[in-house]
C-alpha cells in the first residue's frame, strides 16, 4: 500500500495497519490547537491592554520608596535618595548599600549593590545602566535628566 | 477518545479570563491586569502544553509499569475509588507542592508560576515548562501500583489542575466558612502566593486546605496585611525564557562556585536562597527576622 501526501511528489509504502489519516489527524489537530491557543493569548492580551486595569503607577515620591523599602528591605537604613528624571526608579543610599528600585510593567524590582560600585558607574545616553549578577534581573537602568551628573547630589530622608 | 479534564475545561479558562477583566473594567472589582504580564503568563501556559507533550510518553509509561506491577486491582467504575483517588491524589499533590517550594532542584520548575506581581486568572496559567525533568511525578506512581489505573489517576490530576484555575483572583474575597474550613479557596490561595513574611511557604493545598492544617502550615488571610505577591526577588522583565528558566540557571552558576559536596547539596537541594555558611536567605530566615520586628503581632493564628 502507498501513501502520497497532498501535494507531494513522493508516495511512502506503508505497513499494514498504519493508517497515516489518523497520523495527520494528530498532528493536525496539535497545530489547531496551538494556533488557535496563540490567537486567543493574543486577543486576551489585547483585552487586557484594551480594559486599562493595570495597577496605578504615580510618579515615584519619597513616601512610595519609604513604604517600598519597608518592605523590601525593612532592615536598611535610609540615609538618602536620588530619583531617576522619569521617576521611574529610584537609588537609596543605605550606609555602604546602593538599593536599586525600578519598575517593572505596573510592580517594582529591587536590589541591591555596593554603593561604591554604583557612584563609579559613567552615566551614557541619559540613561545610567547596572549589570547586575543576578539572572532574574541582569539589569537596572535609570533615566539621567539633561545636564545631570552623577554620582547626584543625594536628598536626605527626613 | 480520551476524558481530559483541562482540554474540556480551556474553553472556560478563557471565557473566565475574559469575565475577570470585563468585571473589573465594568464592575470594578479588586482586580488587576498589566498587559505584558498577562502575555507572559499565557505564553508560560501555552508553551506548558508543548512541554507536557514532550514528556507526556515518559511519565505515561513510567505510570503504566508501575501499573502493571500492582498490589491490589481497582476499578474505575467504583465510586469508594473514586472517593478515596481523590483524597489521596489531593494529598500526593500538597506533599509535591510543599517539596516544590521547600526544596530547590523543584523550586527551580515551580518559581515560574510564582513570578507575576499579579494574581489574577491568567496566573494560574502561568504553569511550568521543565516540571516534567524533575522527577517530581514519580510522587503519583505509588497511586499505580496500589492499584488505581493510569487513566483514573490522570483525570483526578486533571481535575485538581482545573479546580485550582479559579481560585486565582482577587475577586472572590472569602467563601462561607464552612467551605473556607475544608477546601482551598481564593483567600486560602492569595496567601500562598504572597511574598510577605508572613505568608510565605504556607497553604500548599490543591482542592482540600485539610492538609495545610494538619501537617502545620496553614495560615489565614488578614485583611490587615494585604498580599504583595511575586517571588522574594521579583524578576526584572516578562521575558519568558527568563521566566521559565532563571533558577535552573542560578542554580548552574552557583554549582560553579562550590568548594565541597556539602556545597553542591545545597545549592541543588537545599532550600531556595540557601548559601554556604548560613551566607544565604530562606523563607525561615525571612519569617525568623519578620517575627523578631513584629513582636507580638506574628503570634501564629492558627
Amino acid at each position: 500500500m502507498q501513501w502520497r501526501a497532498p501535494g507531494s511528489e513522493r508516495a511512502i509504502l506503508l505497513d499494514e495497519g498504519f493508517d497515516p489519516v489518523g497520523l495527520s489527524d494528530v498532528t493536525l489537530a496539535f497545530l489547531l490547537q496551538t494556533g488557535a491557543s496563540v490567537v486567543a493569548i493574543a486577543l486576551l492580551v489585547a483585552l487586557a491592554a484594551w480594559a486599562k486595569i493595570a495597577r496605578p503607577t504615580p510618579p515615584l515620591d519619597e513616601a512610595a520608596v519609604v513604604d517600598l523599602l519597608a518592605f523590601e528591605f525593612p532592615d536598611a537604613p535610609i540615609d538618602a535618595v536620588w530619583f531617576a528624571a522619569d521617576r521611574r526608579g529610584a537609588i537609596v543610599r543605605s550606609a555602604s548599600q546602593a538599593l536599586l528600585i525600578y519598575r517593572a510593567g505596573d510592580g517594582y524590582v529591587t536590589r541591591s549593590m555596593p554603593w561604591s560600585d554604583a557612584v563609579s558607574a559613567a552615566p551614557e545616553d541619559g540613561a545610567l545602566a547596572f549589570r547586575l549578577a543576578d539572572v532574574g534581573a541582569p539589569r537596572a537602568s535609570f533615566v539621567i535628566g539633561d545636564g545631570a551628573a552623577w554620582p547626584p547630589a543625594l536628598e536626605a530622608v527626613a | 477518545m480520551t476524558f481530559d479534564p483541562v482540554t474540556l475545561a480551556t474553553p472556560f479558562f478563557i471565557l473566565a479570563v475574559i469575565a475577570e477583566i470585563l468585571a473589573a473594567k465594568f464592575a470594578k472589582t479588586r482586580t488587576n491586569y498589566e498587559a505584558r504580564d498577562t502575555a507572559a503568563s499565557l505564553a508560560m501556559g501555552l508553551g506548558s502544553t508543548i512541554a507536557g507533550v514532550l514528556i507526556g510518553g515518559v511519565i505515561a509509561a513510567a505510570t503504566l509499569w508501575a501499573w502493571q506491577h500492582r498490589i491490589f486491582t481497582i476499578s474505575m467504575t467504583a465510586i469508594w475509588a473514586w472517593v478515596a483517588i481523590v483524597f489521596l491524589e489531593d494529598m500526593t499533590y500538597y506533599w509535591f507542592h510543599r517539596l516544590s517550594h521547600e526544596r530547590r532542584f523543584w523550586w527551580a520548575a515551580h518559581v515560574n508560576h510564582h513570578s507575576s506581581q499579579h494574581y489574577n486568572l491568567s496566573t494560574a496559567l502561568r504553569q511550568t515548562w521543565t516540571g516534567g525533568v524533575n522527577g517530581s511525578w514519580l510522587l503519583w506512581m505509588p497511586l499505580a501500583f496500589l492499584g488505581f489505573p493510569p487513566s483514573m489517576i490522570a483525570i483526578e490530576k486533571g481535575i485538581s489542575l482545573v479546580y485550582q484555575f479559579w481560585i486565582h483572583t482577587e475577586a472572590i474575597k472569602r467563601l462561607p466558612a464552612p467551605i473556607e474550613a475544608v477546601f482551598n479557596t481564593p483567600s486560602h490561595h492569595r496567601v500562598h502566593h504572597a511574598r510577605n513574611p508572613r505568608y510565605l511557604d504556607r497553604n500548599y493545598a490543591g482542592i482540600f486546605i485539610i492538609w495545610d492544617r494538619m501537617f502545620g502550615t496553614f495560615e489565614p488571610e488578614r485583611d490587615e496585611e494585604p498580599p504583595r505577591y511575586g517571588i522574594v526577588k521579583n524578576l526584572g522583565d516578562f521575558n519568558i525564557v527568563r521566566i521559565a528558566f532563571h533558577e535552573w540557571i542560578g542554580i548552574g552558576r552557583d554549582l560553579m562556585t562550590a568548594r565541597s559536596v556539602g556545597d553542591v547539596w545545597g545549592y541543588v537541594f537545599g532550600p531556595p536562597g540557601w548559601r554556604p555558611g548560613g551566607a544565604g536567605t530562606t523563607s525561615k530566615d525571612l519569617r525568623r527576622a519578620w517575627r523578631e520586628r513584629a513582636g507580638d503581632a506574628a503570634r501564629p493564628s492558627t
